[in-house]
């Protein structure tokens, strides 16, 4: 890919608080009925 | 001495979308099979700077255009279409039947090398997909697979 001519380059450090990267939902747990005595 | 930042980078690239195995994945669009993580971060290589890519001077690195206009072009080149004489085509051309191809945002951070018309990145990781002879049900599965949106096109 051609993204411009190689003598216009800076450098940038990117240090993101958080990763972009999404992480699956936590599973929830199975929540019981209450039963009636 | 480098600038720092904590935001991400939002780019534009493209990917081809093939089939691995049991699932579809996300492609480098310009390396053969090299194939995108789902749910981590995807890593530049260099077969001679190894991990310290992107290195200033060679052209290591994940790439990815300022705009969506400059991936458009890319995927006009591709294709073969070409701009007729003082007109520009702002249709995007039809693709063979079975080879998708995802056109972007992504997420870039780490170490970026900034150029007049895109980056190179150490990381990087989809942030949203417009998919591109594709259908509804591989739209569904490129979700669910790497958790961002993707959109039929």
């Amino acid at each position: 890919m051609e993204i411009g001519a190689p003598d216009t380059e800076r450098e940038i450090e990117i240090v993101p608080l958080e990763e972009p990267v999404p992480v699956p939902a936590p599973a929830e747990a199975p929540v019981e009925e209450p039963v009636p005595s | 001495m480098s600038e720092i930042h904590t935001e991400p980078i939002v780019a534009w690239r493209l990917w081809h979308v093939r089939r691995h195995e049991d699932e579809h994945r996300l492609e480098s669009f310009t390396w053969h099979h090299v194939s995108w993580p789902a749910r981590r971060r995807f890593e530049a290589r260099c077969p001679t700077h190894g991990e310290a890519a992107p290195v200033h001077g060679h052209e290591c690195g994940i790439y990815a255009f300022r705009t969506r206009e400059l991936a458009e072009d890319l995927l006009r080149r591709y294709t073969g279409i070409r701009q007729h004489y003082g007109r520009r085509y702002h249709e995007l051309p039809p693709l063979r039947q079975g080879c998708p191809i995802a056109l972007g945002r992504v997420s870039l951070w780490g170490r970026v090398i900034a150029r007049q018309h895109g980056f190179r990145a150490q990381y990087a990781y989809p942030y949203e997909l417009f998919l591109i002879g594709g259908d509804d049900g591989l739209a569904r599965e490129l979700r669910g697979l790497y958790a961002v949106d993707v959109s039929p096109s």
